[in-house]
């Protein structure tokens, strides 16, 4: 169970306190409701590019970093589809160090023209590092526009184009940071031994003069729903063939995502997963196989991947994962394979609770999805799962015009 | 306001370090229990001394992990996993160049049951012919995809290099390696090294009927210990280049062996080397990443075994600007021999590593490992204490005086694959 406190500050700022006081760290947590969906397709990646010029001074503070670690902190962020989360931990005692530098950056950036080239190659370099320069790093690339035609979830959080990061001005850069980053648009998530009142007069202090910035409405157009098979084979210097197919399902925030995320489980989590003990087992047509779900905030995906064994046809190995499919929405499971995946479930979920900085994200995903409330009623959730609910769904779901299928085919 | 000014803080204190119990078994094994969780989580640790340093024939040691819980003669592999996942129990396996180990995780009232079936499936293992056919037909197609990263082969070479080819330490397989392993080689490897002693660590809110548990089915091992020193004398020096025309960016690996932890220059050096790149502040991020935009991310760090240690700088960078990255590598280290650190980013280190100190000791399973690198290291009970008490006092002197000691151009190891 997790606990909080929530407050709002008058210029939008929303502020969640989370106590815990066993530990002797504290970590502010601030997440921003903007993701690489919110870009517009020709200045994609922008999302990516702004988390890491974040880092290259305020205007107030020369370096983000080094006052930091000055105060024995240390900080990270990560950008995706949906949100871009920034997080800060350091010896509760300093806590004011992190409200100061992360108010900073919130109120304005310095927009150096240093910083912008520097962070442009970084961002190129990890461009070529993870997604050019590794067997299948290209994979979301040419799967994402597949399955996607309207929706901004058709290209990757590092952009749809490398010439788009190669060509940002600093204008786009100052425009997207006033369209998106302010109080109004963000949370912030303190978590640590310390009082309510004391976060309370920090957050007044650093965040509570920063001018509110107008809310923009979203207005992201729905992907429609797909009515025809998709199929894309490409050819790559890879050791092996592998295959990928995905459906369209409810998002992160439907009651279907926990349905899905069950059956993903049962399909192709562990060694006694369906998939793992026909394919890969029994008839030895892969060497890695797993299924899983997206969980879009907007749109999710129900994914099955793997790589074929040696002298196996993408035919062969295709029709037998839809057999298991179809088999699922044919016939419903034994409780038993249902209490098992429940059962490993919540024993990954007390484990991933345990950290303060995992329990703080956790609770700004939840505020930014709209979902606070419930995050304690998560477990629930998946209890409520029926086996018929997962044949309901498989039958809905595994059915070859929701679906979109890549083949990469190892060159000779 | 005045939001150029940094509010004050205070320098991390001591470290608060909680030893675990410790109990014995009849047989003389050693189990330490942490009960303070504040969860119903449970880890327990086997760790043996069967890592790769004691196989004689390559990938042994691998496999005969990997296939701990392929089947015994009662049940198939598929069975043994259905029934520890209808538990909520995970396991995992893993082996290093020192230790192998079995990990069993789970809730506190599924525990006992979780490791009941786990004992069952580690005692009787037998490892049949056709979960190691296809455990090698899985890792064959895992090492072909391995390959192709520029980072694997610039480290595969630079391991190779590092202890020497001959030494226990500096085994690297190749692909002709899986084809030779036979079953007999896994059952005679679990004979010899599974039946030692192992040590056991408890983490988790656990019964005094569960820690009975465990005390017996570690009665069970009585074999000692196997003990072997890897030559480790043989480090190359000198610029390695191995070439790959399509290679995007280039992997890069700088380094040579180094002393242990009980070493009297160990904590200095971790203070040196976190000032060179141990840290996002770190000389060689600033220069390399910060400055050039040449690298997603470049870091320095020291890796500690039982019988060996190297330092070593790591990075991937653009390949037209590896040459360069080299250079400017080469010159961060000159720059820390010849001119002092700046008592401001000395004391800045410090106190990134003061706060880094407090993150890694932060709760029961963090106290746990930090327990384990003192128990494996043979290191005092004050160790930590004495760390952080060597990073009050080192000096920017003290530190100069090492970096030419250690930093010694001629005697580093330096790979480029790309």
């Amino acid at each position: 169970m997790i606990k909080f406190d929530e407050f709002k500050l008058d210029n939008g700022l929303k502020v969640i306190f989370h106590k815990d006081e066993t530990t002797p760290m504290a970590v502010v947590n601030i997440i921003y409701d903007v993701g690489a969906r919110d870009e517009s397709e020709d200045r994609t990646g922008f999302a990516h590019l702004f988390e890491h010029l974040m880092f290259g001074g305020s205007k107030n503070i020369e370096n983000f970093d080094a006052p930091l670690q000055l105060a024995g902190g240390e900080c990270n962020a990560f950008t995706n589809n949906d949100i871009t989360n920034y997080y800060d931990t350091l010896p509760v005692e300093n806590i004011e160090t992190a409200f100061w530098l992360e108010s900073d950056r919130m109120l304005e950036l310095a927009f150096t023209p240093k910083s912008l080239e520097v962070q442009r190659s970084v961002v190129i370099e990890e461009f070529k590092q993870r997604y050019l320069n590794q067997p299948y790093g290209d994979v979301w690339l040419l799967l994402r526009p597949l399955i996607y035609k309207t929706h901004p979830y058709k290209w990757a959080t590092i952009g749809k184009n490398i010439e788009h990061i190669e060509n940002a001005t600093m204008q786009d850069v100052k425009d997207f940071f006033f369209t998106h980053y302010g109080p109004q648009n963000a949370t912030l998530v303190v978590g640590g031994n310390l009082a309510l009142d004391e976060v309370k007069r920090l957050s007044e202090k650093w965040f509570g003069n920063i001018p509110s910035r107008p809310k923009l409405a979203r207005d992201i157009p729905n992907e429609p729903a797909q009515l025809e098979a998709r199929q894309l084979e490409v050819e790559r210097k890879v050791p092996a063939d592998a295959l990928y197919i995905a459906f369209r399902m409810g998002n992160r925030k439907s009651k279907e995502h926990f349905c899905g995320d069950l059956l993903s489980d049962i399909l192709g989590r562990g060694r006694s997963s369906r998939l793992y003990s026909e394919l890969i087992d029994k008839q030895k047509l892969f060497t890695t196989l797993s299924a899983y779900v997206s969980a879009g905030w907007e749109d999710g995906l129900f994914i099955v991947s793997g790589h074929l064994n040696q002298g196996v046809s993408f035919e062969k190995a295709e029709a037998e994962i839809w057999k298991i499919l179809n088999e699922m929405g044919e016939t419903e499971i034994e409780n038993r394979e249902l209490t098992k995946v429940l059962n490993k479930f919540k024993t990954a979920k007390v484990f991933s609770e345990q950290t303060l900085l995992n329990r703080v994200m956790n609770i700004a995903m939840f505020d930014l999805m709209g979902k606070l409330d419930v995050i304690n009623e998560e477990l629930n959730e998946y209890d409520k799962v029926t086996s018929t609910q997962i044949r309901d769904f498989s039958k809905r779901v595994f059915v070859t015009t929701n679906s979109s299928t890549l083949r990469i085919k190892a060159q000779k | 306001m005045n939001r150029s000014v940094a509010p004050e803080y205070t320098q991390a204190k001591d470290l608060k370090i909680i030893a675990p119990e410790k109990k014995v078994s009849a047989s003389g094994v050693e189990v330490f229990l942490m009960r303070d969780v504040k969860d119903s989580s449970v880890k327990v640790d086997f760790e043996w001394s069967a890592g790769t340093k004691y196989q004689t024939k390559k990938l042994v040691s691998n496999f005969t992990n990997k296939l701990i819980f392929a089947g015994t003669a009662e049940k198939n592999s598929n069975q043994i996993a259905e029934e520890i996942d209808f538990y909520g129990g995970y396991t995992s396996l893993e082996v290093d160049k020192d230790h192998a180990a079995l990990t069993i995780y789970g809730l506190n009232d599924k525990i006992s049951d979780i490791c009941s079936l786990v004992k069952d499936a580690f005692e009787k293992a037998n490892f049949p012919q056709s979960e190691l056919q296809k455990e090698l037909s899985i890792a064959k197609s895992k090492f072909n995809i391995d390959i192709e990263k520029v980072k694997v082969l610039c480290s595969r070479t630079f391991n190779r290099k590092l202890y020497g080819e001959h030494s226990a330490y500096g085994q690297i397989a190749d692909l002709e390696d899986f084809d030779k392993l036979t079953r007999q080689d896994l059952i005679s490897y679990y004979n010899e090294f599974y039946k030692t002693k192992p040590v056991i660590f408890i983490t988790g809110d656990v019964s005094d009927s569960f820690v009975e548990e465990i005390l017996n089915w570690a009665n069970e091992f009585v074999e000692e210990r196997k003990v072997i020193n890897p030559d480790v004398n043989n480090q190359a020096k000198g610029l390695i280049k191995i070439e790959r025309e399509d290679a995007i960016q280039s992997a890069i690996r700088v380094g040579r062996l180094m002393f242990d932890k009980n070493h009297k220059d160990y904590f200095n050096f971790q203070l040196l080397n976190t000032i060179l790149g141990g840290y996002f502040g770190s000389r060689l991020m600033a220069n390399i990443r910060e400055d050039k935009g040449y690298t997603y991310g470049i870091g320095s760090g020291m890796a500690v075994l039982q019988d060996a240690s190297y330092f070593f700088i790591s990075t991937e960078v653009g390949k037209d600007v590896n040459e360069n990255t080299i250079e400017e590598i080469k010159k961060e280290l000159k720059l820390l021999c010849e001119i002092e650190v700046s008592e401001d980013e000395l004391l800045k280190v410090k106190n990134y590593m003061l706060g880094e100190f407090l993150r890694q000791a932060d709760g029961p399973l963090s106290q746990m490992e930090i327990f384990k690198n003192i128990y494996f290291n043979n290191l005092k009970s004050s160790y930590y204490h004495d760390f952080i008490q060597a990073i009050h006092s080192a000096s920017a002197n003290d530190l100069k005086k090492l970096a030419n000691e250690y930093f010694v151009e001629d005697e580093m190891l330096m790979v480029v694959a790309g």
